[in-house]
């Protein structure tokens, strides 16, 4: 293995790993782990547990006539998803992604199948990229799954019309349809911007469980902060303080304010993230 | 470049950027911009105000108050303390609409083609206000023929009490506005340094109003747009259609009709806010200095009591009376043969004599005890 390799040669090798091939066997790897299968499928299960104890709580053990409202409307198609992600966005998303981001860097270092990566013909911005490219697709498909068991448990137990803003507008179904996606989207994006922070810190250690605590204390602590009035100045540089803001797609018409203002943020978040931790992949010695 | 160099170089901007980024979202607009606009007399921007009709526009309303109440977690019906925010939109014509955010659910009011209506998502229940010609709803400053005329009028009346000026102009919802200011006349003896209005250069609408209390430079009270945008809206914000599972009642239409014009007439609801409290309102005063007197409803704060009491629980603190309610918010004084409870809050003060009555208003409590006095 003492044989040099020509420059020429080498030129060869990188030419021939196309980018779309990294990928596919990043998302392969990924998606091969039992860990990642196991938390996206409970991940999909939540919502079906909220829409069924919603649906049972209607006449349920106090055989109340008239159930409460928010019970009808948060079962319908279009409340449910969205109230899950809402739900689930203070905890278990953050942590779905922050898993993947760990493993992504800190996970390989400790197995030492980074260096692999290191010493293989792939420039350390390419890596990054495909890294974060791991982690983009694990948080779009965890949003993406709560939000089709959303919607499927929601017209199972309530059927296609029953679709009610809480400015007392039903809704045809394409138009529910479209604000759920909307709304997977917009966690999406909250997701990208915890991942790039993770995988920042996920590039200067090799335990991915610090990776999970640090930015899991964050989002808690995040949200801690916000319930403080006196701290309102330090509001808009959290990022959960827009978060409250998905409820602004069940009104009609949509109240963008809050969302737009959310992207705006995860943006800088995402920016700072990512940035930190090319720096700290350029300059690490592998 | 060495990969070191890059690396830092990186970080270093980023960061930056993201930070700037962050940064640039907390900040107001253009708050402290005074825009140029052609010079104006009061009367003139009164009476253009006056004149002036809703083009289309949605905007988006907050009020917000710094009154300094105690809290009062006991007591019900307090909740307004909280800064609330509300969408409206107008479709330039007779139709509007209104959603008044409140946590996670909303009130709506249309009012269209279909009629007047109202939704609530907390109860679900939707009523229909049949036969209000959604006209009356909104004082059409019924009578101001002469908008120049009613213009000089009303600064008159003002000018009693206040001097009316143009102090300038400012940036409101992104958009150029005249600052109308009412200050008090020296002789007024009033807690409150003055209100402002800015009016809408181009639209001459009230874009916001605050109410500014002597020696502190924030508004106790202000409430106007935070965005205002002049564009055509969609005809199906203005219609309106019950969700199905919704409660849907229909408000009496004679009671709805009356209630109006009645509301309408200061005196008239005076009494009528009298006549729920269990006691007759006066008032003493006019101007800024005007303080409202009465009776104090026995039973209101022996409910406070009952209610504290049933907080506390067997082993809360002993059991409270109506004094001690009272003690515990506000302070003990006793001034010219008066003696009682005083409440101040930024704007205003309130006191409860001992023996049952009770006077409010924006002045400093000599003022209030005069007015009880005079009684």
């Amino acid at each position: 293995m003492t044989t040099m390799i020509a420059p020429s040669e080498l030129r060869l090798t990188r030419a021939r790993v196309g980018l779309p091939r990294l990928l596919w066997a990043e998302l392969r790897w990924i998606f091969r782990r039992p860990r990642t299968r196991v938390m996206l499928g409970l991940l999909a299960v939540i919502p079906v547990i909220i829409g069924i104890v919603l649906t049972f709580a209607d006449g349920g053990p106090t055989g109340d006539a008239d159930p409460p409202v928010f019970v009808t409307l948060a079962s319908s198609a279009l409340a449910l998803p969205i109230g899950a992600l809402t739900v689930l966005m203070s905890l278990l998303l953050p942590l779905a992604i922050t898993n993947s981001s760990g493993d992504a860097l800190a996970g390989e270092q400790a197995n030492g199948t980074l260096r692999g990566w290191l010493l293989a013909p792939v420039s350390r911005g390419r890596l990054l990229l495909v890294k974060a490219f791991g982690v983009a697709v694990v948080g779009l498909v965890a949003a993406g799954l709560v939000g089709t068991t959303g919607v499927l448990t929601g017209l199972v137990s309530n059927g296609t019309d029953g679709l009610i803003t809480l400015s007392g507008t039903t809704l045809p179904l394409l138009d529910a349809l479209g604000r759920v996606a909307i709304a997977v989207g917009w966690v999406t994006v909250q997701l990208w911007a915890l991942g790039a922070v993770a995988l920042a810190i996920s590039a200067c250690t090799e335990h991915p469980m610090l990776v999970l605590a640090t930015v899991l204390g964050g989002v808690i602590v995040s949200q801690l902060l916000l319930v403080f009035d006196s701290l309102a100045w330090l509001h808009p540089f959290l990022l959960p303080s827009s978060w409250e803001s998905m409820i602004n797609l069940v009104r009609d018409p949509i109240w963008w304010d809050g969302l737009g203002e959310g992207l705006v943020r995860a943006a800088c978040y995402m920016v700072i993230g990512l940035s930190l931790a090319y720096a700290r992949i350029v300059t690490s010695d592998g | 470049m060495q990969p070191k160099t890059k690396g830092i170089a990186v970080a270093v901007t980023g960061t930056t950027a993201g930070l700037v980024g962050l940064l640039v979202m907390t900040l107001p607009a253009d708050a402290d911009q005074e825009p140029e606009l052609p010079e104006l007399s009061a009367t003139e921007l009164v009476e253009s105000a006056l004149t002036a009709k809703a083009p289309a526009f949605e905007g988006t309303v907050e009020v917000t108050n710094d009154l300094g109440l105690p809290s009062l977690p006991a007591l019900p019906g307090l909740g307004l303390a909280n800064a609330e925010s509300a969408r409206i939109y107008h479709d330039g014509d007779d139709g509007a609409r209104l959603s008044v955010q409140r946590g996670s659910t909303e009130f709506t009011a249309v009012t269209g083609p279909d009629g007047t209506w109202t939704y609530d998502s907390e109860s679900n229940t939707a009523t229909k206000y049949p036969g209000v010609d959604p006209t009356e709803t909104v004082p059409r400053h019924g009578g101001l023929s002469d908008p120049a005329r009613a213009a000089t009028e009303i600064i008159d009346v003002l000018s009693d009490s206040s001097t009316v000026t143009i102090d300038g102009t400012a940036r409101v919802a992104d958009r150029d506005a005249y600052e109308l200011v009412l200050t008090p006349k020296p002789s007024e003896r009033t807690l409150l340094r003055e209100v402002t209005v800015a009016i809408d250069a181009a639209t001459k609408l009230p874009l916001r109003f605050e109410v500014m209390p002597n020696g502190s430079p924030e508004p106790v009270v202000s409430a106007g747009f935070t965005e205002f945008d002049v564009t055509a809206q969609p005809d199906e914000l203005f219609a309106f259609t019950p969700p199905r599972d919704a409660d849907v009642t229909t408000a009496d239409p004679d009671k709805a009709r009356k209630a109006l014009p009645k509301h309408a007439d200061p005196s008239q609801a005076l009494d009528d806010v009298g006549e729920a409290l269990g006691g007759s309102l006066s008032v003493t005063g006019s101007g800024w200095d005007t303080v409202l007197t009465g009776a104090v409803p026995e039973e209101a704060f022996a409910e406070a009591a009952e209610r504290l009491n049933e907080l506390g629980g067997p082993d809360g603190p002993p059991e409270t009376t109506a004094l001690d309610v009272l003690n515990q918010f506000g302070e003990r004084f006793s001034e010219g043969g008066v003696s009682g409870t005083e409440f101040t809050t930024h704007a205003g003060t309130g006191v409860v004599t001992d023996d049952g009555r009770f006077a409010v208003g924006a002045v400093p409590r000599q003022v209030l005890i005069e007015a009880l006095e005079q009684q």
